[in-house]
């Protein structure tokens, strides 16, 4: 079919398009020139040099460090506060919560950033590790909200009812029914916010003072200097990372079809045929 | 044979990955009449629908529309209109949209459409609606909704993929008979899908019994409710008692031990059968004068009659639909006719039923 | 389970009031001192007289539309594209998988892709056109930003489109529309939502990216974001950045009242 190649075609050179400059640093990470222009010949010497650079290595362990303890405490406020918008009756009132929680979520980055640092000095506290996990944090609840909220709104609230029928207290019914139910939105949150704070830039660049720096402000000083293949090197090697997450997750959720979802993807590919 | 065959299928397969969800299929359907097809969920009912709407392929076999091979037909070149199961009404047009969606891609002008949205939502009793939202519809309208837009396009065959399965008793039964009537009125070919058997005696001239991919058995509802041709058929449409026997001699067949008569023949001597006794045609008479003893196990009153559970010596459960109470331990005794005597072959064709059938008639 | 509630829902609710209220009202009260720390209406009124900030905005506005623009064009038939393929949840992945590549990489590899000896001028030079300067210009922050954007307008656009129900492609072509007129007019006015929250996550955004103008852009390109950052960390002018930032969340506001789907009467569609 023609139709097809065409669309065929499009895809390719999108996609083509996402990841040549992915490819495209991570190439010039084995350039011996020094520079991304000329690939005067291969060597690891870059990769070698990302080991050795303690610093580097420092700020990578924070980033990492700083990841995994704000979305771990996002994910718990946030999956509270989901349960809390969860049992809120009031129509209005549940809006009205939906709509402030929003709020971080459309918030361009300068925004978030310069209110904080405007809060954060007017309370004076200082700005170091300590100021950015506050921002992290604050910044992954949210989207741990919008993670959890639909996996509680799937559920039966009939079973609520029945767990405490059959004697279960309110902590049981957490324990016990809401949140194996909703864990598989807990863990995306969890995924959520941990990117969200591999990624941010911009909200720890005005919260950071001297002490505290996160990969992306760091990358982001030096690529103001100009050209080091060092930080190619370090790049690979995060898309790597990335790449292993991607697959491990395509294999979880592969497995997690249900029969209506395949029900469905067969229709699909029914309407797929006759258009 | 007065009436035109519109749709014929001749050996249709539909494979769906490795599931074979379509075997062999072979059926004509006439102009102008009320089909059935009927099946328990996962028969293969709604794809032959889909086949003929054009939504999806056969893998073998040929599909004709009017005498002409329509395989390579794309559904929006057919003269077949589908009311979709959960009706696919569209959620960002309103009821005029929708019902005039068809029309606008015909190019009508705006007055003809405007006339004839009009026409088919008084048809389906929903004038003064036009200008509601579908989110603003009850169920029952929406299938009302559903089959005006599949009208308006004139199809000269109307599919209805279960459209009743949504609505409660009450607004089913009454849309029974309105499809009904709008079909005798309209003159057009209907072919509807249910699971419901009840649905499918009420409204049909033509009834197709499916399961597992092949249609068993077809006939009027008459046909089918008397004349079963195994036990699934006996099963699935109507309550049945169904106990095994012999075939002794034409007109004589032996069941709990007992010999009978009976009016089927043209079968072997000593053919192992299964015999049906509908409930409704068995009566409780004393234990002298039935033809059957048996012992009257548990009674539940149905509004219409008491459905009686009996058991006879052997263990065999007999229900039996009375007007009349029956005391619950008692010994009765249960009067049939012979016609009431039903005998099935195991592994019978509906060829071979039909041939079966008329070879000894004509005798 | 009423009084329970508020107990374990505690830290939620501390995180709204000092981290979704409190900032927002901060940056309105701190748009009303100048850089004495004296209370003032200044801010205000030197951002709406004085020419160069409203041209700025302006500027901002139309780089961020462009930026938009660009993301919709190509991203709409990707995303079309992509939910006709198999494996589509595979392609999916696929598509987000460069954005989790740190942004700051991404602008720091076409640093290296545009610079004057860079890849693209090596082409250029190839192909005989010889080579220019592209880097610092504003077509290469329109394009490094189009590039960025791009995955978040496929997503919501994909969304939309799988979220479909496919009976209604059936319901379309069964009444005899084709393949064309089954797109304009069921596909893609129910699409249009998920247009509407692409163009919403990209605009937004487009208008305070200032790591790119600085990187890419070469401060040639001064965006709003640009001007907060300038002013919070360099210039220390804490309050005229205030004053920018209401007016970032003030455009924040429009878009999305313009770009926030009308709530339909009624009840949703029940199943």
């Amino acid at each position: 079919m023609k139709k097809k190649k065409w669309s065929n075609l499009y895809l390719f050179l999108v996609f083509i398009f996402l990841y040549v400059p992915i490819f495209y640093l991570i190439f010039y990470s084995f350039n011996a020139g020094g520079t991304m222009n000329d690939f005067t010949g291969f060597t690891l010497s870059n990769y070698q040099t990302v080991f050795d650079d303690a610093r580097l290595i420092g700020i990578v362990l924070n980033t990492f460090m700083l990841a995994f303890l704000s979305s771990l405490i996002a994910t718990t406020i946030g999956t509270f506060g989901a349960m809390g918008i969860y049992f809120t009756k009031r129509r209005r009132t549940r809006n009205a919560l939906l709509s402030l929680n929003n709020i971080l979520m459309v918030s361009p980055d300068v925004i978030i950033g310069a209110s904080f640092l405007i809060f954060f000095t007017f309370l004076g506290i200082s700005l170091n590790f300590f100021s950015v996990l506050l921002s992290h944090i604050a910044f992954s609840i949210p989207i741990v909200v919008l993670m959890v909220l639909p996996k509680l709104n799937e559920m039966n609230a009939s079973l609520l009812d029945a767990a405490r029928d059959l004697g279960a207290s309110t902590f049981g019914v957490i324990w016990k029914v809401i949140l194996p139910f909703i864990t598989p939105g807990v863990i995306a949150g969890y995924f959520m916010a941990f990117t969200y704070s591999l990624d941010d830039f911009a909200v720890t660049f005005f919260v950071t003072g001297n002490g505290f720096s996160t990969l992306s402000v760091e990358i982001y000083s030096r690529a103001r200097q100009g050209i080091s293949l060092e930080i190619n090197a370090l790049s690979a090697l995060i898309f790597l990372f990335s790449i292993c997450l991607v697959i491990g997750y395509y294999f979880i959720s592969k497995d997690n079809l249900t029969k209506k979802q395949k029900r469905r993807l067969r229709q699909q590919s029914e309407a797929r045929e006759i258009l | 044979m007065a009436n035109q065959t519109i749709i014929a299928f001749e050996n249709v397969s539909k494979q769906y990955d490795e599931d074979l969800v379509l075997k062999d299929i072979n059926f004509e359907i006439e102009q102008g009449k009320f089909y059935t097809l009927l099946g328990p969920s996962g028969c293969g009912k709604t794809t032959i629908l889909r086949l003929i709407a054009g939504f999806t392929e056969a893998t073998q076999g040929n599909i004709y529309f009017e005498k002409k091979r329509i395989n390579d037909i794309p559904a929006n070149k057919r003269k077949v209109n589908t009311v979709f199961q959960d009706y696919a009404l569209f959620p960002h047009l309103n009821v005029f949209e929708n019902v005039a969606f068809g029309l606008r891609i015909k190019k009508m002008s705006k007055q003809a459409i405007a006339i004839k949205v009009k026409e088919v939502l008084r048809l389906v009793q929903l004038d003064c609606f036009e200008d509601r939202e579908i989110s603003e519809m009850s169920g029952g309208q929406r299938q009302r909704v559903a089959i005006a837009r599949a009208l308006a396009n004139e199809p000269d065959v109307l599919l209805l993929d279960e459209p009743l399965s949504a609505l409660d008793l009450k607004l089913r039964t009454n849309m029974q008979y309105e499809l009904r009537e709008l079909q005798q009125r309209l003159g057009i070919t209907f072919i509807f899908v249910t699971h419901d058997q009840e649905e499918a005696l009420a409204m049909s001239d033509e009834i197709f019994v499916m399961n597992a991919g092949q249609v068993i058995q077809s006939g009027t509802p008459v046909d089918i409710y008397d004349e079963p041709i195994n036990r699934f058929v006996a099963d699935f449409i109507g309550e049945s008692n169904i106990v095994e026997g012999n075939m002794l001699a034409d007109n004589q067949v032996e069941f709990v031990g007992q010999s009978f008569e009976c009016v089927d023949g043209g079968m072997r001597r000593n053919e192992p059968v299964e015999v049906v006794l509908r409930p409704e045609d068995l009566t409780i008479t004393s234990p002298e004068r039935g033809k059957l003893v048996v012992e009257v196990d548990t009674q539940l009153f149905r509004g219409v009659h008491y459905e009686i559970i009996c058991y006879d010596q052997a263990g065999n459960e007999w229900m039996v639909h009375s007007t009349k109470k029956a005391k619950v331990g008692s010994k009765v005794g249960l009067f049939f006719e012979p016609e009431d005597i039903h005998v099935m072959r195991f592994n019978e064709t509906e060829e071979e039923f039909d041939a079966r059938l008329e070879s000894y008639e004509e005798e | 389970m009423k009084k329970s509630k508020w107990f374990y829902s505690t830290p939620y609710y501390l995180w709204l009031l000092f981290f979704v209220i409190t900032p927002v009202v901060m940056i309105f009260y701190q748009s009303f001192f100048n850089i004495e720390g004296n209370f003032t209406f200044e801010n205000y009124q030197i951002y709406f007289t004085s020419g160069t900030y409203l041209k700025m905005t302006l500027n901002s506005v139309w780089y961020a539309f462009l930026i938009t623009l660009i993301t919709l064009i190509i991203s709409y038939p990707t995303a079309y594209l992509l939910s006709k393929t198999k494996h589509k949840q595979l392609w999916l992945m696929l598509i987000v998988l460069p954005t989790w590549v740190n942004l700051l990489l991404k602008a720091y590899a076409f640093i290296g892709i545009f610079s004057t000896h860079g890849g693209v001028n090596h082409f250029l030079e190839f192909i005989g056109i010889g080579s220019r300067q592209i880097l610092f210009t504003d077509f290469s922050f329109i394009f490094v930003a189009a590039y960025i954007e791009i995955p978040f307008m496929i997503m919501p656009i994909f969304n939309s489109l799988e979220e479909l129900d496919p009976s209604l492609i059936s319901a379309s072509r069964d009444l005899g529309a084709n393949s064309f007129e089954t797109f304009r007019r069921v596909i893609f006015p129910l699409s249009l939502n998920g247009v509407k929250s692409g163009v919403q996550s990209v605009f937004i955004p487009a208008l305070s990216l200032f790591m790119l103008t600085r990187l890419i852009g070469g401060n040639r390109v001064i965006t709003l974001g640009t001007a907060i950052e300038e002013h919070f960390l360099v210039t220390q002018n804490w309050g005229m950045g205030s004053t920018i930032g209401v007016v970032l969340i003030v455009a924040m506001f429009i878009i999305m009242r313009l770009t926030n789907e009308k709530k339909r009467k009624g009840g949703p569609l029940s199943k």
